[in-house]
């Protein structure tokens, strides 16, 4: 417990502190770094889901482009506050999960299978509903994020906090709900479904409750990113990029641990933007996945527990 | 309080309960026998909603058993052991029952937790994972453990004591006897051990081949002709 407080303590001091501090003014670098953490908020999110709910998830670019979209469209047609219309964004894309529901009941692949096709039917919706967003066409000047006590968030370093910020809040909300009675029940459910029921808990409704809330968490970071970049059309909000990395940084980093798909999306996506892409300008994703091939032979479990091990601290259950 | 009529039950060609009745009073303490492969297990599981019947009908305190799903069945106050213990795992001993009580009692009383975890002698494993941390004696404590924690009224015990050694089996026997007589539940006791079943029931009931074949005290059981033959017929070691 100790150990954990000065980790966390250190880890705030060095993203709020340091990196603005580091960075703040070389515009490419921390605009690098908020995308990063664009798809580290994802991550987050598919890892609630898929370590909690036991589900694999290959719909996430469908939260993440609804959640835009509501946002934008909030914002642009109905006058709605960014910040405000952000939340908005964010229970969109928890609605739309509801239209997914169904397929908890589904095992593995077909699960995937299922939320595959699901988020393939956006994309069409956005690009043939053209009356409300304009098909695609897209939506110019979406507004930015506003200017809050003289702070511009709209600049590149006001969104680094603004984006750091949800991605905190939704890894905060992941430990806290890990290791309550819920999360407990929910990891019971991966290997003992039966036992666990036989005890009274809802297996289904829990894993909806992390369908909701991970539907939620994207949909928010999708709509931060659609005020961030101020553009949207329907092949990039539903882009599979936004299924694909966050997936990616979750399994390198390790999707079986809170701080996992942080790190692993910040490793993934700086690594990719300020290396393999100067080594191999095209084709770097190519090394990209060679990372993630080498990181699960070496540690299935993913870079954090491995950290984890060579610090060597000992693995406890659901801790 | 629990009321079973005519269930059936069949896994394919094969019929594993036919026509089953029973009954079962609050506080009542039944043993459940019969030769492997009766049935038995098959019947706590058409109880607790693990497997459906294909005909008959099941109440408990009136309520209709066969509409509600597994949870909800525990909600109610139905809870039970698994032959083959199932501690929920990525979790520890503790945990295993904060989540029986949480869902199964609907409530928090970590005084209560730390009174079962005595009762079952699992008090200096609490902290243990619970999937690989356990011997096998401990295993079917915890499985009792996680069972009374759901604050249940109904409880059915599937070869809690089959595989333990004489002293462990004795110890066991005194804390299902305490925990019958304090908590004031009903039980049902499936075991191939005769001893066992005379030391604790008032009451046994016989299936043999998916059939109940006889429902008497032990004592009248086991002097039972056709019982004994269900019995010797029965693979060794059972
Ligand atoms: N899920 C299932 N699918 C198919 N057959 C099953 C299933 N469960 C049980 N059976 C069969 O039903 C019959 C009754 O099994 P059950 O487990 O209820 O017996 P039991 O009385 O508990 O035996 P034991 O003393 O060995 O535990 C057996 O023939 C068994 O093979
Ligand atoms: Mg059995």
């Amino acid at each position: 417990m100790q150990q954990r407080t000065i980790i966390t303590i250190g880890f705030v001091v060095l993203f709020y502190g340091a990196v603005p501090a580091a960075f703040g003014s070389t515009d490419y670098v921390i605009s690098s770094i908020v995308a990063a953490l664009t798809i580290a908020g994802t991550a987050v999110a598919w890892a609630l889901l898929g370590n909690l709910g036991g589900m694999v998830s290959f719909g996430h670019a469908a939260f993440f482009g609804v959640g835009a979209y509501v946002s934008a469209l909030l914002t642009m047609n109905a006058g709605w506050p960014v910040f405000a219309a952000i939340i908005a964004g964010g229970a969109g894309a928890s609605i739309a999960s509801v239209a997914i529901m169904p397929a908890l009941r589904l095992r593995g692949p077909y699960f995937a299978l299922a939320v595959l096709a699901y988020a393939g039917i956006f994309r069409i919706l956005a690009t043939e509903m053209e009356g409300i967003t304009r098909g695609a066409a897209g939506l110019l000047s979406i507004p930015r994020l506003p200017t809050i006590l003289g702070f511009d968030l709209g600049t590149n370093i006001g969104s680094y906090y603004v984006i750091l910020t949800i991605v905190l809040a939704a890894m905060a909300a992941y430990a806290w709900i890990r290791r309550s009675e819920i999360g407990f029940a929910l990891l019971a459910m991966h290997e003992t479904e039966d036992a666990t029921r036989i005890l009274g808990v809802p297996s289904t409704r829990l894993k909806a409750m992390m369908l909701v809330l991970s539907a939620f968490i994207t949909g928010i970071v999708g709509a931060f990113n659609a005020h961030h970049i101020s553009f949207l059309d329907p092949d990039y909000a539903f882009s599979g990029v936004w299924t694909v990395l966050p997936i990616v940084a979750a399994i390198f980093g390790g999707f079986r641990t809170v701080s996992g798909p942080f790190i692993g999306a910040l490793a993934i996506y700086l690594l990719d933007q300020f290396v393999f892409k100067s080594l191999l300008p095209t084709g770097h994703q190519i090394i990209l996945g060679a990372a993630l091939g080498t990181m699960i032979l070496l540690s299935p479990d993913g870079l954090v527990p491995l950290l984890g091990r060579g610090l060597g601290k000992k693995r406890h259950a659901a801790t | 309080m629990l009321r079973l009529e005519n269930i059936t039950v069949g896994f394919g060609g094969l019929t594993a309960l036919a026509n089953v009745t029973l009954e079962v009073g609050a506080r009542e303490l039944v043993g459940l026998v019969g030769p492997n492969g009766a049935g038995k297990t098959t019947l706590f599981n058409v109880i607790s909603g693990l497997a459906r019947p294909k005909a008959g009908t099941a109440s408990f305190n009136s309520v209709n058993l066969l509409r509600k799903p597994v949870q909800a069945r525990a909600r109610i106050g139905i809870a039970r052991t698994f032959q083959i213990p199932q501690p929920l795992h990525e979790l520890t001993v503790r945990q295993n029952l904060i989540v029986a009580q949480t869902f199964g009692a609907g409530h928090r009383n970590a005084r209560r937790i730390d009174e079962i975890l005595d009762f079952i002698g699992l008090k200096r494993k609490a902290e243990e994972n619970a999937a690989d941390g356990l011997a096998l004696s401990e295993h079917k404590a915890l499985e009792v453990g996680k069972a009374l924690a759901t604050e249940p009224k109904l409880i059915l015990l599937d070869e809690v004591l089959a595989g333990l050694e004489t002293a462990g089996k004795r110890q066991f026997m005194q804390t299902l006897k305490r925990m019958h007589q304090e908590a004031g539940l009903a039980i049902i006791i499936i075991e191939h051990d005769i001893e066992t079943i005379l030391a604790l029931c008032q009451r046994a009931v016989v299936l043999d081949f998916g059939k109940v074949i006889a429902d008497q005290t032990p004592e009248e059981i086991f002097r039972n002709p056709a019982v004994m033959r269900s019995y010797t017929g029965a693979t060794p070691g059972a």
